[in-house]
């Protein structure tokens, strides 16, 4: 699709990371205010700017209260703009409903809360109630349904008879999901995708999703408020605050300057500052490490190099 | 802009603060008044008595400090209602109702007849008459009362009850579980319907596509009322867990205390309801 | 179903009375409860809650569920006929009371159709209900009534009883049943 699509490794550099021209979602100076014209009115974004380009891993990183959750629904039009633009794969998301379907369609959002949206009895079904809105016929929905349950890790046959009262939360959170992708879209933006996981759990829904990325030339979005969870897989990342960006640009420029994000209450992630605070110390080690299989890389080669 | 916004529709415990004696009355005696005074509307036919009723209800309105306006804010939208239900009482009730009645207009054009008495205009007057009445009493109410006066008075009012088995503590307890329920149940509302509408579901539709709409509610509403089933399910364990044990001996933070003054909206209220019973209204 | 011989209200009819009393006045107060028809009634699903506290929990609980819908309905009303206490209140309270009757007369024979035939009384009980009293206060003619009540009174049956199925089989199945997905 573009020069990100053919990116293997999120930990390797890449050669190119999207350019706002050749956008799939393009956000403009997005506003937004809960209860506006009451006295309980309360700005949730105030002028974002963010575009995602196809195939690429943005990072939105924020505290609770940042308006991540807004900004997620203006992804999808759940959301209209009464302020700002909002142009997803060259459609103008307005006040009319002409083609808001079709960028719902394009654009999947699973929410942080995966029991709000897992609500048919029967993982099946519920897997099932996207495609069926778009009238599939039983064979190709029935394709679908299965290529999206093992997709995130739930076999077909197993699971599309259990009730999803009795699931595990990760098995929920892998449901929910499955709900999303077997509308077959272009963009996936996941809400906190792996809070509440045990670690297992959590890095095989990772990798899951990078494998998508990668084999499927998938776009994610993830929003958390996680560092280190985003640090390692996105290509970009936006970091929000307070309803603004107040920083954008590949995760090892943005966490290369620490004290630009001190003022938000946000720290790069936990390797990150390991290797900062031992070149603090004058240990000469890179510092830009952003996981810890970077850091662990980058404190070997300063201690062979002392040596 | 936004399509899925519930809370903002609903309208449960509008109250309007403002220092007035019906603010002030005792939920008690504001409750009791409240269904005679309703009782009375419901049971007079007359239009002398009728004339009577909208007066004292426009004074309750006064009383309460409530804007008049605001008061009558159901009626905009209910006028369409008013003529057609004034038209249809018009147009078929005719001879039928009260035959004794003398006709005062009628109309004939091929088979179709249409007679009006002098007894179906007084029932077209009366009716949207207590149509208002009904509406300034209700507004006011619901405008100069808070929900735990409400349920706070309900339980009060219910005690003598107990004899008779009336669980009143239990009863007041449901309507503040609900009252407060409410809001949780709209924001569990509006993430189903945008989870939904992620996942390519529709809403709406016009008045055309009844099956249609029943099928898109459907993915909403089964959801909604399991969800409310299995939170109810957890408020339950919790309760329990606590070793809740019903009303009696339990102490309340707020204690009622009423005065003449609330006993007097009582007796005010009882004796309109006698005299809208008992008045030998002519008409 | 515990409390229906004794005076006092369980832990668990209070609740259940409440959450569902609560679903009532939210389909109420968002419109999310009326669907409109071709006629310019809207068809109502709001008794549904009271069909289904009856059924779970008993005549006592069905009617206090009613009878709050009944005030709330009451008090927010900006329809004429149903700004009358004796249209409004009087008929809801025994929606959920003949709905359990239904179910436990019922329930020995057949789950599902002690549940369908509850939906349909419950939902019976308040069209006869509503229409008889709105006829014998004047609101509607006669030959009206009969009109709304068929126009009407099906396509609410046949959404009361799809919806009471499809919430209350799975419910009560939680713990044991086997079912299979569509797909």
């Amino acid at each position: 699709m573009t020069a990100s699509h053919g990116v293997t490794s999120a930990v390797g550099a890449r050669a190119a990371t999207g350019r706002a021209d050749e956008a799939l979602i393009r956000v403009e100076d997005l506003w937004h205010t809960y209860m506006a014209g009451t006295p309980f009115a309360q700005a949730a974004l105030r002028g974002v700017t963010m575009y995602v380009c196809p195939g690429e891993v943005v990072g939105v990183i924020g505290h609770t209260g940042s308006g991540k959750s807004t900004l997620i629904q203006y992804l999808n039009g759940l959301l209209r703009p009464s302020r700002g633009r909002v142009v997803v794969a060259g459609y103008e998301v307005g006040r009319s409903n002409s083609g808001i379907e079709a960028v719902r369609r394009l654009v999947g959002v699973a929410f942080q809360d995966p029991e709000d949206q897992v609500f048919e009895p029967l993982v099946g079904d519920d897997v099932a109630y996207g495609p069926r809105q778009l009238g599939l016929a039983v064979d190709e929905l029935r394709a679908r349904v299965r290529w999206a349950m093992e997709a995130v890790g739930l076999p077909f046959d197993a699971f599309k008879d259990r009730y999803t009262y009795t699931l595990s939360g990760g098995e929920l959170r892998r449901t929910a999901l499955a709900g999303v992708l077997a509308m077959r879209p272009r963009v996936l933006v996941l809400d906190e995708p792996t809070a509440g996981l045990d670690p297992v759990t959590r890095s095989d829904v990772r990798e899951r999703l990078l494998t998508l990325c990668r084999r499927d030339g998938l776009t994610l979005v993830l929003v958390s408020h996680d560092m280190d969870e985003i640090a390692g897989l996105a290509d970009r990342v936006y970091v929000l605050h307070a309803g603004a960006v107040v920083a954008s640009g590949p995760p090892r420029e943005v966490f290369a300057r620490p004290d630009a994000l001190a003022p938000y209450g946000l720290l790069p992630p936990y390797p990150t500052q390991v290797c900062m605070r031992l070149r603090a110390r004058g240990i000469p080690v890179r510092g830009d490490a952003l996981t810890i299989e970077e850091a662990g890389a980058a404190i070997a080669a300063a201690l062979r190099a002392t040596r | 802009m936004n399509e899925f916004e519930l809370l903002r529709n609903i309208t449960i415990g509008q109250y309007l603060p403002a220092d007035s004696y019906l603010h002030r009355l005792d939920p008690r005696a504001k409750i009791l008044a409240a269904i005679l005074v309703i009782a009375a509307v419901t049971f007079t036919p007359s239009l002398v008595g009728n004339a009577c009723l909208l007066a004292a209800a426009l004074a309750l309105v006064r009383v309460g400090r409530i804007p008049l306006a605001y008061a009558l804010r159901g009626l905009v939208p209910a006028v369409p209602l008013l003529v057609l239900l004034a038209v249809m009482q018009l147009l078929f009730f005719g001879r039928n109702y009260d035959p004794t009645s003398s006709v005062v207009f009628q109309w004939r054009w091929l088979a179709v007849t249409i007679v009006v008495t002098a007894a179906v205009l007084k029932l077209v007057v009366v009716s949207a008459a207590r149509f208002i009445e009904l509406l300034l009493v209700t507004s006011v109410f619901t405008l100069s009362t808070k929900t735990t006066e409400l349920t706070l008075g309900i339980e009060s009012l219910l005690r003598p009850f107990r004899r008779l088995r009336v669980p009143a503590h239990e009863l007041a307890l449901v309507v503040t579980i609900a009252v407060r329920f409410v809001p949780t149940l709209a924001l569990e509302a509006e993430r189903l319907m945008k989870a939904q509408a992620s996942r390519g579901g529709r809403f709406g539709g016009g008045r055309w596509h009844f099956v249609t709409r029943v099928r898109q509610l459907l993915p909403i509403l089964v959801p909604l009322v399991t969800y409310a089933l299995r939170r109810g399910e957890e408020l339950i364990v919790a309760m329990e867990a606590r070793a809740y044990t019903g009303g009696t001996g339990r102490t309340a933070y707020t204690v009622l205390a009423s005065g003449p003054g609330d006993w007097l909206a009582v007796c005010i209220a009882a004796a309109f309801l006698a005299a809208m019973l008992l008045a030998p209204f002519p008409a | 179903m515990q409390d229906a011989g004794r005076g006092a209200l369980s832990i668990r009819g209070i609740v259940i009375s409440a959450v569902l009393a609560a679903v009532a006045i939210l389909l109420g107060a968002t419109r999310v409860g009326f669907i409109p028809t071709p006629t310019g009634i809207a068809a109502t699903i709001m008794h549904v809650p009271a069909i289904i506290g009856g059924v779970l929990e008993g005549p006592v609980v069905g009617a206090i569920i009613g009878t709050i819908f009944g005030v709330y309905s009451f008090f927010y009303a900006t329809v004429p006929m149903f700004k009358d206490p004796i249209v409004a209140i009087a008929p809801r309270i025994f929606i959920g009371i003949f709905a359990a009757w239904t179910y436990w007369s019922l329930r020995r024979m057949s789950e599902l159709w002690a549940i369908v035939l509850a939906a349909i009384v419950g939902t019976a009980t308040n069209t006869v209900l509503v229409l008889g009293f709105g006829v014998a206060r004047h609101y509607l003619p006669a030959k009206v009534a009969w009109v709304v009540g068929i126009t009407h009174g099906i396509p609410e049956v046949v959404v009361a009883v799809i919806l009471s199925v499809a919430v209350l089989l799975p419910w009560k199945r939680a713990h044991r049943g086997q079912a299979r997905a569509r797909v």
